[in-house]
């Protein structure tokens, strides 16, 4: 398997860092130690805890409030030569997340998903968009709808329990065979392809671990991330360019949305690091993001509009996050307030561009500034790591 | 409310907790410190491998699943009516973890030799600030003090249980650094869930249909066979090793030629499973009866209040 899950119980880590002061090098205080996520009931992260525990841990309301919304920032060309190369986990720690959000690509990964969403402001699922799409897009959605078949000829497996069917296994096998001819599809695409000999070699890892864990037969936020991390690779390529951004969206993401919810359904993926209820969603957080963006301005709906059943079933074809509300409420039993707190909470914010705005912030830190699902992250040339 | 209050004119100031606990109404902050301050000094009483004797009524994962919880005491009977093991897992995913927790420490200090209560891969610091029991904290009190509070007590729970010296009950599963039961009893347990190790073992473990030891696709724990159950059973002259930790459908699933039984009694866990939960009972005559249940019927919405998150603010 090209993506091993976590560390099995038996590892060892001989060395341990106390976490250096930037200015002069002194050792700085301890963290509080950073959880972890997964499946149910899943593997401790990579690292040794620290032991001290949260003391009178302060509520973070003032450092929430103030912190910036995370805005749209062009994604940085790679120019040729490229010295592709196969990449490679490293966050493992709270201060490599810091690292990261510090660095170039950190800033700039996180503008990308703000320029996605700033792109569907206000647009439909049904919006005209350009025809033919540009190359890209269209190696892109034959790449989802190549996967999608690829569920038709893998059936699911006899198996008693809830969550993991195995065929899962077996459909990211047939994934993993053809990732590299698919990804030479869009590399193709390029207006100077031959410079892109190779590409597969880094971009294939970022596409096999964005469907789930193939071990573990589960899905989460860290892999949905996995694919806004191709996506931002591909961007970093030239292959895709801001005025494909708005089918990037509409198109892309939503078919690879589609192909996850089949994914999810046919093999009973388990929700990977689920919160329970405290979380925004068992699996997805940027299509409530790009969601959110479509309806900023709507005339007529508004966050708390997702209580009313008619608009969700009218709506649900050209709204992401609508869409996303309708699937939680066929899936889940009980009072929406009791399963939903926090969407249920957000129904009662303002307007939808504040909703747009937290959720940004939110994804920053509920999901890019999470150890346990960031120590899942690869990094490579195009998303290269600072040391 | 200082810890004296607790015990106000005997057990009666707990007893109103208890009834407050049962509406699903929360505590006070002092009131929960209070309170885990007493339970802190029985479970540090409590031996790793804490004998039970029958009849006994065996409980898997509650996770926050309060109402659910309840209409367990309605199915299995009330607490001290009848006597209860739990084997950890009280909070993270459900809504109503720090309803669910409270009660089963009050309960707890209130009848110490009618419950037992074990702990789980969850009952941890860091398992919990991922899973929801933190969040949960900062919503339900505006701080995280609770959150301290319960996961400092985390920590004296015992690990396992021995009910009539036969049933080896624990969250997970066996650890090969583990052959016996005076093996059990040596760990220090006052401490965080290590990563790795015999204690990290007895909450994260599976059974498997391989037999020996294998790598555990959870990342902790181990999985093992039916050729590990069955030696460590003998070595300790066991019938049978019940245990919790893994959602089954049926509420409970046997392996290893029934000696190996999982329970699982949060029913439509993560009200998206459509599983049902089941409890154990162990009569005075040792013998099992299974008791199923569905999620308990919902009397109205839940009196929850609609507040803005600090993202959105």
């Amino acid at each position: 398997m090209s993506n091993p899950g976590s560390l099995p119980a038996s590892a060892h880590h001989e060395h341990e860092h106390t976490p250096l002061c930037r200015s002069c090098g002194a050792p700085t205080t301890s963290p509080t130690p950073a959880p972890w996520s997964g499946t149910t009931d899943s593997p401790p992260p990579a690292y040794r805890p620290i032991r001290l525990p949260a003391i009178n841990a302060p509520t973070n309301t003032a450092a929430i409030v103030l912190s910036p919304v995370p805005q749209p920032l062009p994604v940085p060309p790679a120019a040729p030569p490229h010295a592709f190369l196969v990449p490679a986990k490293r966050i493992t720690s709270p201060d490599d997340i810091a690292r990261f959000h510090a660095s170039v690509h950190g800033l700039h990964f996180l503008g990308f998903v703000a320029a996605l969403s700033a792109s569907v402001h206000g647009r439909k699922l049904s919006d005209p968009l350009p025809s033919p799409p540009s190359p890209a897009i269209a190696a892109l959605l034959d790449l989802v709808s190549a996967l999608a078949a690829l569920v038709a000829s893998t059936p699911p497996l006899p198996h008693s329990s809830r969550y993991g069917n195995p065929a899962f296994r077996l459909w990211h096998e047939k994934l993993t065979d053809s990732a590299s001819e698919l990804i030479s599809r869009i590399t193709a695409t390029a207006s100077s392809p031959a410079d892109l000999a190779g590409a597969d070699v880094e971009l294939a890892p970022y596409l096999l671990d964005s469907f789930g864990n193939a071990t573990r037969i589960d899905y989460g936020t860290g892999h949905e991330t996995n694919f806004a991390a191709f996506l931002y690779c591909l961007a970093r390529l030239g292959l895709i360019t801001e005025p494909d951004y708005p089918a990037v969206v509409l198109r892309v993401f939503t078919a690879y949305l589609d192909l996850m919810r089949t994914l999810q359904d046919t093999y009973q993926l388990e929700p990977a690091g689920s919160h329970g209820v405290w979380g925004l969603d068992d699996y997805h957080f940027l299509p409530f993001i790009f969601g959110s963006a479509q309806l900023i301005d709507h005339k007529y709906m508004k966050p708390k509009s997702i209580h009313n059943p008619d608009i969700l079933e009218n709506f649900s074809k050209e709204y992401m996050y609508l869409a996303c509300v309708a699937y939680v409420k066929k899936v889940k039993k009980g009072p929406f307030m009791e399963h939903s707190p926090m969407l249920d909470d957000i129904s009662g914010v303002a307007n939808w561009k504040k909703v747009n705005s937290g959720l940004l912030k939110m994804y920053k830190a509920e999901v890019l500034e999470k150890v346990p699902i960031m120590q899942h992250f690869l990094f490579g040339s195009l998303i290269k790591w600072e040391d | 409310m200082d810890p004296m209050n607790v015990d106000n004119g005997g057990c009666g100031g707990l007893d109103a907790q208890i009834e407050q606990l049962m509406q699903c109404r929360p505590l006070a902050e002092q009131e929960v410190k209070a309170l885990c301050e007493k339970a802190k000094e029985i479970l540090m009483e409590e031996s790793n491998v804490q004998p039970v004797k029958s009849p006994v009524t065996i409980c898997g994962d509650i996770h926050g699943q309060f109402h659910d919880l309840v209409e367990l005491f309605r199915i299995g009977g009330k607490c001290p009516d009848t006597n209860y093991l739990f084997m950890g897992d009280y909070v993270d995913r459900g809504y109503y973890s720090v309803e669910t927790v409270t009660l089963l420490v009050a309960l707890k200090v209130r009848y110490p030799h009618r419950i037992t209560i074990l702990r789980g891969n969850h009952e941890s610091r860091q398992i919990t600030q991922v899973y929801g029991f933190y969040d949960e904290c900062l919503r339900k009190y505006g701080n995280a003090n609770v959150w301290k509070t319960f996961t400092d007590l985390f920590d004296y729970f015992p690990l396992t249980a021995l009910v009539e010296s036969e049933i080896f009950c624990l969250h997970g599963g066996l650890s090969p650094s583990i052959e016996n039961l005076d093996s059990v009893r040596s760990l220090d347990r006052v401490q965080e869930v290590p990563h790795e190790g015999p204690m990290c073992d007895l909450l994260w473990s599976d059974p498997d249909d391989r037999c020996g030891w294998g790598i555990s696709p959870r990342g902790a724990g181990y999985t093992f066979g039916q050729d590990i159950s069955e030696q460590f059973n003998h070595t300790n002259n066991l019938k049978l090793v019940a245990r919790a930790h893994q959602l089954v459908m049926e509420g409970y699933n046997w392996a290893h030629e029934q000696k190996v039984v999982t329970i699982f009694s949060a029913p439509n866990y993560c009200y998206r499973c459509g599983n049902m939960a089941s409890i154990l009972e162990v009569d005075d005559c040792n013998s099992h009866t299974f008791i199923q249940f569905d999620p308990a019927p919902r009397r109205g919405e839940p009196d929850v209040t609609r507040r803005t998150p600090d993202y959105f603010l």
